[in-house]
Order: structure tokens, then sequence, then C-alpha cells
């Protein structure tokens, strides 16, 4: 029971800084909500009304673009042929196609941020390891290869792009102090250069398209689907999500290796004491990190989207740190919070669509969600809970030492 | 020279120090220190001498090639001021002026300041890689050196920004974030006062009223956001990077969710004045100067001001010299009695004031109204700015410069078709703010408390 009640209480400052996050986002929608407020003069409380119904309705087309619609599940239970079974999951399926690389990235920001390097590169890395994987899947087109080898030998190649794209701000910290915030930044902003760039030139860009678009590899490789009915998108990508999920538990927790990362993010300077190198850990860990990221790519290139362009990862870097720092850097944590972070992207495309409340107020609600649970004592005074002091898991780095003395 | 073992062949075996007739001119420090210095400093001349030989060899193949750089003579009229050479010559320039610094950095030593002299060999090798690259074509740099001035303006800001906090020994990375919000406020509350202030007597209303009033609105969200990141920093022990992440994420998300939401529906919103350049009354007709340097938006000057008045704030004054203690030994600075997390909070609220004067900056001076995502990582290269710069407002007033040349020769080389791919030129910016950051044009050592929470008492 008591393990039941230490999660319960872990659970709490996270749950309910989503609850107030969303409450903020609320708070937003009614101010900007300008036809509602014009009238506040003539009818208060139809004007009040009204607003807080756009609330609702936004929310609750969240809520529905997420995991259902009631209408089209009755419906399927009424009449169970593929299409309207299709229908009606298809939300959560969507859920869960969103919900994959935010497992993979969320994964890729716990072990960085566990050893104390704050990778904000995991955009960049995604978009690289969507490149290696492309550029493996493009050369082997007409290699006669069966579509599962060439899968496997596409998302190798996006490990090592995504691995080196992350090694490289690693590189750099644990050899001149650069810091990794600023190098991880730009890199992701040179890697859409670098995206734009490769597909300029025909080798990899789809034939007679004048957006920079890659080729379409779904014809020759693609990932398996899990539930073969029409316009469903949920692929094994999920399952291999889940299981890096427990390999990088492994790793951490059981492995010597991952307990030098661990504690050189506890305290850098007692690791080195010990006699564990430090640097050697800030770039393993960075190029773990990369590779996680870049599996993630390979995996949105090749199953769900089928081909790469600039706009392949959509901020999901900034969304992983999130849901990172909500788990507590754990992976079982990351795994919960990206399927709550999917069901939120995926609603708030709904949202956007059905209740014309832009879907950029995610945004804002996600860095609310970062603020509150990293500091817990808002939350506190807030809801008036007796809450833990934050994680110690998240270290503070000294910002311009190198890791090792030059 | 000998070593000296005592009778009986046990013990320490003494080492005599070299007498002054092996001594070189530069005074030899000892230690693993010293020698490091002295070797890197040879290296770093040895650099700088190769580097001149490299550009004789340039130089020595391309003296057939013209070179023509134009200049607008006065802000009327179409007379050019023109310098035409070869692009062999400019080479050779460039060589000269390497393998000089070259040989003082070997003759002088580790004490040899190079720092200012890479600055000023900045100049010939620009111009020679300039010509280069452009093979043949003339180009008319006026605007190209106009618009370097322009384009550091908000980068300028942004690290004097930076620089204010770090001072203090807050790290703000939020200067992207301040930015952009400054930027909003500034279109929506100048287009509000300039839609408010049009009347029948004045149907083009106040511009000047509406873009005081809206640069003001800019800057004090500016501070607000400053202090929420001092008091989310200070107050509630959150990590400085995260809380400085949440603004920059915030930011984006609720001026997109804005843009999207109430501006597209209402575009009177989205129409703020417009800053235009102002020429200096005797200064804008000096020949060839004039038009660069004295017919520019009143930002520049600003902030050229600003760079100034806070060099002097921060290394004459009392109150700087409290910041400073503040960012390098909090905890010695209050034992003098500072109250050093008054001076943090105040550090960031004045940054955050030059943050929404920089935002303010795109919207009204250039772009004209306001875009998703306006500041495309401006904040951040005046971070790398600050690091250039050495925490220093003139070394960062001179890294905004180098970002703004970057950017302003990317545009006249696509424009001139110049054989380079855009997305190359695209990532200079970047890959300059990285090469800074990893220290390769020399490490600085930034305020030594920067990012570390201080409790008082």
């Amino acid at each position: 029971m008591s393990r039941l009640t230490s999660l319960l209480r872990r659970a709490l400052v996270p749950s309910l800084a989503v609850l107030t996050a969303l409450i903020l986002g609320g708070i937003v929608i009614i101010i900007t909500d300008l036809e509602h407020l014009s009238q506040i003069g003539t009818d208060p409380l139809g004007a009040l009304a009204g607003a807080v119904g756009g609330v609702l309705n936004g929310y609750g087309a969240m809520l529905t673009g997420a995991f259902g619609h009631p209408d089209r599940i009755a419906a399927a239970f009424e009449n169970p042929v593929p299409r309207t079974i299709a229908t009606a999951i298809r939300p959560i399926t969507e859920t869960l196609v969103a919900a994959t690389p935010l497992i993979f990235v969320g994964l890729a920001v716990a072990i960085s941020f566990r050893t104390g390097m704050f990778n904000i590169g995991g955009d960049g890395q995604l978009v690289i390891g969507a490149l290696g994987a492309t550029f493996v899947g493009v050369s082997l087109q007409n290699s006669g290869l069966p579509s599962l080898v060439i899968l496997v030998l596409a998302i190798a190649g996006a490990v090592l792009a995504g691995g080196f794209w992350g090694f490289i701000p690693g590189f750099l910290k644990a050899r001149t102090g650069a810091h990794e915030v600023i190098t991880t930044i730009m890199l992701n902003i040179i890697a859409s250069q670098v995206i734009l760039f490769a597909l300029l030139g025909d080798a990899l860009r789809q034939a007679g398209s004048s957006t920079p678009v890659s080729k379409n590899m779904s014809p020759w490789v693609d990932v398996p689907l899990i539930i073969n009915l029409p316009a469903l998108r949920l692929d094994y990508g999920f399952v291999v999500a889940l299981l890096m999920a427990g390999v990088v538990s492994w790793l951490l927790f059981r492995t010597t290796k991952g307990y030098e990362l661990r504690a050189a993010g506890f305290n850098m300077t007692a690791a080195r004491y010990a006699g564990m190198s430090a640097g050697g850990s800030m770039m393993l860990a960075m190029a773990i990190s990369g590779a996680l990221a870049g599996m993630g790519g390979g995996f949105m290139v090749i199953g769900t989207v089928g081909q790469l362009s600039n706009d392949l990862s959509g901020g999901i870097g900034f969304n992983a740190i999130a849901l990172a720092l909500l788990a507590g850097l754990r992976p079982s944590g990351v795994v919960v919070a990206a399927l709550l972070f999917g069901a939120l992207t995926n609603g708030g495309k709904q949202m956007g669509i059905e209740s014309g409340v832009p879907s950029q107020l995610l945004t804002f609600i996600i860095a609310m969600v970062i603020m509150l649970v990293a500091a817990p004592g808002l939350i506190r005074s807030i809801w008036r809970v007796r809450v833990a002091k934050p994680a110690p898991e998240i270290a503070s780095v000294s910002p311009t030492a190198p890791a090792e003395p030059a | 020279m000998t070593a000296t073992v005592p009778p009986g062949g046990e013990g320490v075996a003494a080492t005599e120090i070299p007498t002054s007739s092996t001594a070189s001119a530069v005074p030899q420090g000892e230690g693993l220190a010293a020698r490091r210095a002295l070797r890197d400093s040879r290296i770093r001349g040895a650099a700088f001498i190769g580097l001149g030989l490299l550009s004789f060899a340039f130089a020595s193949t391309s003296f057939s090639i013209p070179a023509t750089f134009l200049f607008r003579l006065q802000n009327q009229g179409s007379e050019r001021f023109e310098i035409a050479t070869t692009v062999g010559l400019l080479w050779v320039l460039a060589g000269i002026a390497a393998a000089v610094v070259g040989a003082l950095q070997v003759w002088r030593g580790p004490t040899f300041r190079w720092r200012p002299w890479l600055l000023v060999l900045l100049f010939p090798f620009v111009f020679a890689i300039l010509a280069a690259v452009l093979s043949g074509r003339e180009a008319n740099l006026t605007r190209v050196f106009s618009n370097t001035l322009e384009l550091a303006t908000p980068l300028t800001l942004g690290a004097l920004a930076g620089i204010l906090s770090e001072r203090s020994g807050m790290l703000n990375i939020a200067l992207e974030g301040k930015m952009l919000v400054g930027a909003c406020v500034a279109v929506v509350v100048g287009s509000v006062v300039l839609g408010a202030t049009k009347t029948e007597a004045s149907p083009a209303g106040e511009p000047l009223i509406a873009t005081l009033i809206g640069v003001s609105a800019a800057m004090l969200t500016g501070a607000l956001l400053g202090l929420l990141l001092a008091w989310l920093g200070i107050r509630h022990k959150v990590d400085q990077i995260i809380a400085g992440t949440v603004i920059n994420i915030g930011a984006v998300g609720i001026t997109s969710f804005l843009f999207l939401r109430v501006l597209g529906s209402n575009p009177q919103l989205n129409q703020p004045p417009n800053v235009a350049a102002m020429d200096l009354p005797f200064l804008s007709d000096i020949p060839v100067l004039g038009p660069i340097l004295f017919s520019l938006r009143p930002y520049v000057y600003v902030s050229i001001a600003l760079v100034l008045v806070l060099t002097y704030m921060i290394y004459r004054t009392r109150w700087g010299l409290r910041l400073r203690a503040s960012g390098e030994k909090p905890a010695a600075a209050g034992t003098v009695g500072i109250n050093v997390v008054k001076i943090r909070y105040r550090a960031l609220l004045y940054a955050g004031l030059i943050c929404g004067l920089a935002g303010s900056y795109l919207p009204l001076a250039t772009a004209g109204s306001f875009q998703l995502e306006m500041t495309a990582g401006k904040g951040f290269i005046a971070l790398a700015a600050v690091i250039f710069g050495a925490w220093h407002p003139i070394g960062a007033f001179a890294a905004a410069l180098v970002f703004g040349f970057a950017d302003s020769a990317q545009t006249l080389l696509s424009i001139l078709g110049a054989q380079v791919p855009p997305q190359l030129l695209n990532s200079v910016p970047y890959l300059i703010t990285i090469i800074v950051v990893a220290g390769v044009v020399g490490r600085v050592r930034g305020p030594a408390a920067a990012g570390q929470p201080y409790e008082q008492g």
C-alpha cells in the first residue's frame, strides 16, 4: 500500500501542475474572446457564459480529438465494420502516434538531464536522424533487399546520424566548456539548414516537387502497422519506443555505465574524484541522447510520415523537455507523460480545427506546466497542499567550466 | 643548467634556475600555466603568420580579377565613390596584416593583447574574401555597412541585457522570449494608440506618440518578465536555465496564439507606426561616411549610447562595482552589506527593459508588423555576443557588428547571385556562435557565480 501512496504522492505535483496550467489556458481563452467580451456591457451574464462556453468548447474538442468522439464510438458498436471501427479508434491511435516520437525524445532528454547536460537539441537530433534514415532508404531503393532489412538499416542510419549530432555539443562541452544550451540550440537551427540543403539536389528530393520534400519511401520501405485498418497510422514504432524506455531504464539503473552517468549528474566533482571520467560521461550521454532522438526521427520519416521535410519535428524538443521534467526524469514516467502530451498535441490540433482556438495555446500551457513542476512552491501556495522539494535528479551545472581541467 | 646533487646521492636534487644569459627578451614565468600560455601564444603567432602566407598564395593567382567597391557619396543623388583594385592586391594587404600581427604575437609573447588586433585584421580579410566571392562583380557597399549597423542593433541591445543579468550572477537565457513579447506588445499598443489618434484633422494619427507609448509598453512588459525570471530563480530556486526556457516557450506560445486568434481577425491591431531612418543634421552630409553611419534609425544611436553608458556604469561607478561583486562572489559581497538579492532583481529588471526595447525594434523599424516567431533566434545570438565580447558592453557591440555583417553580406551575395548556397550563408551566424562559445577565439571567463542560487544570510 505504501508503494501506491508514494506513487500517488509523486504524481500529485505533476497532476496539479497540468490542471493549473489548463485553468490558466482557459483564462487566456476567455480574455482573448473579444467577441463575447465586447458584449459584457450589454449582457454581462450572457457574455461570461459565452466566454466560458468557448473554453469548454475548445477543451471538449481537445478531449474528443485525443480520445474519440462518443458518437463515432457508438456507431462502431452498432455496426462493427472496419470503416466504423477505424473512425472510432482513429483519435486514440493518433494520440499514440503523436506520443511515439515524444517517448523517444523524452527519453533522450531524461538521460541527458540526468547526466547534468541540458540537451535542448532534440529537434535537430531528430531531423538529422530522419535525414540519415532517408539517405539509407533512398539509396537502397532499387537494391532488391526485403523491406524489413531496409528498415533495420535505415533505423541504424538514423541512430548513427542522430548520435553524431548529439555527440558534437557533448564533445564541445567536455573539451572546451562550451555551454550545451547554446550549442544545441545553434545546432538545431543549423540542422534545418542542412535538411534544406540536402533536399536541394535531385538525389533525395521528390521528383517534380517545388517544395523541399523528399521522396516518399512507403512504396519500398515501411514500418508494419499494428492495426491494419483504413486511415490508421499506428505502427510498431510505438512498440519500439516502449522497448527503448525499458532499455534506458535498465541502462541507467542496472549498469555501471548508467551509474557513472547519474553520478556525473549529481555531482560532477565528486564523480571525477571517484575516478569516473566526467568528460566521457558527458559525451556518452549526449551521444545516446542524440541516438534516441534520431531513432525517433527515423521511425517518423519511414513509418508515420513517409517522407522528409523541414517541419518534421514541429518543436518537439521543447515539449520533450516539459514531459521529461514532469516525469521526474524517470523512463516509466516519460512514457506516461508522453501519452499525456500526445493526447494534448493531437487534441490540440483538433481543437484548432473544430473550435477555432489556435493550437499554439498548448505551447503556452506546456510552458506553464514546466514552470509549475519546476517551482512546486507555486503549487503549494495555489492549492495549499504539502509538496516535497524539487527532485534532486535535476542538478544545476556550472555554466562556463569545462569538464576536465584544460 | 646543472643540477647539484648533495653528497651521498640521496635527497632531493636541486635544480639551478637558468641564468640571464639564456633568458629571452620575454619575461619567463615559472610553472605549468606560464609555459602553457607561452606555448599557446607561439602557436597563435605561427597561425597568424601561416594565415598571411595563405593569403599571399591566394593573391598570386588572382591579380587579374578586378574588385570594384562602390559607395554612395551622399544620401541624395546617384554619385558613387569607387574603389577599384584587384582581388590579388586585397589578398596581399590581408596577408601583410596577418604577418605583422603574427610577428608581434611571437615577439611579445603571452602578454600581447591579440583580441583587439584580431578585430583590426578582420577588415582586410573581409574585403578580400568578399572580393574573391564576388569574382569581378561590382558591389555597392553602402547598404551593406549601414545594414550591418541596423541588423546589429537588436543583437547589441539583447547582449547588453544579457551582460547586466550575468554580471549580477543570474543566467538569463530568456532574452529570446522577452524580445518576442516586446515585439508583440509594441505592435499591439502602438497600433491601438495610432488608431486612436487618427482624427479628421490628422488622418495619419500621431506616429511619434504611438511609437513612444508602444515602445514603453514593450519595455514594461519585458521588465515584468525579467522580474518573473528573477522571482523564479531567486525565490523558488528554479534552475535558471529551466526558468529561462519556460519564458521562451511561453512567449512563443502566447504570442503565436494572440497572433492567430486576435490579430488575424483584427488587422487594425497589427498596423504599428513605422520608425524610419533619420538623417543627423551635419554628420550625414559627410561624403561616403555620412550615408553609412549617420542616416540610421534612432534605435541604432540609442543602442550605441547605451553601450557607452553601461560601460561607464559597470566599470566606473559604485553601483557597477556592487553588480560585479554580486556576480563574482556573492557571499563576500553579502558580508560587506551588499544586498545581493536586490541587485539581482534590479539587474533583471533593467535587462528586461532593454530586451523589450530590442524586441520593439524588429516590427517597428524593419518588418512593419508582427510575424509569428519573428525573433528567429536573435536572443540566442545575443547570448553568443555576450560571450564573444567577454561580458564587456563594447566587446558585445563589436560581436554584434560581426553577426550583423554576416547577415547583410549574405543578402548582398544572394542578390548578386554569387555561387554560394544560401543555406551555407544562412548558417554562418550560428556556426560563428558555436565557434565563439567553444572558445576557438580564446577562452573567456564569465562571472564566477553566474547560475548559482544565492542564500542571503
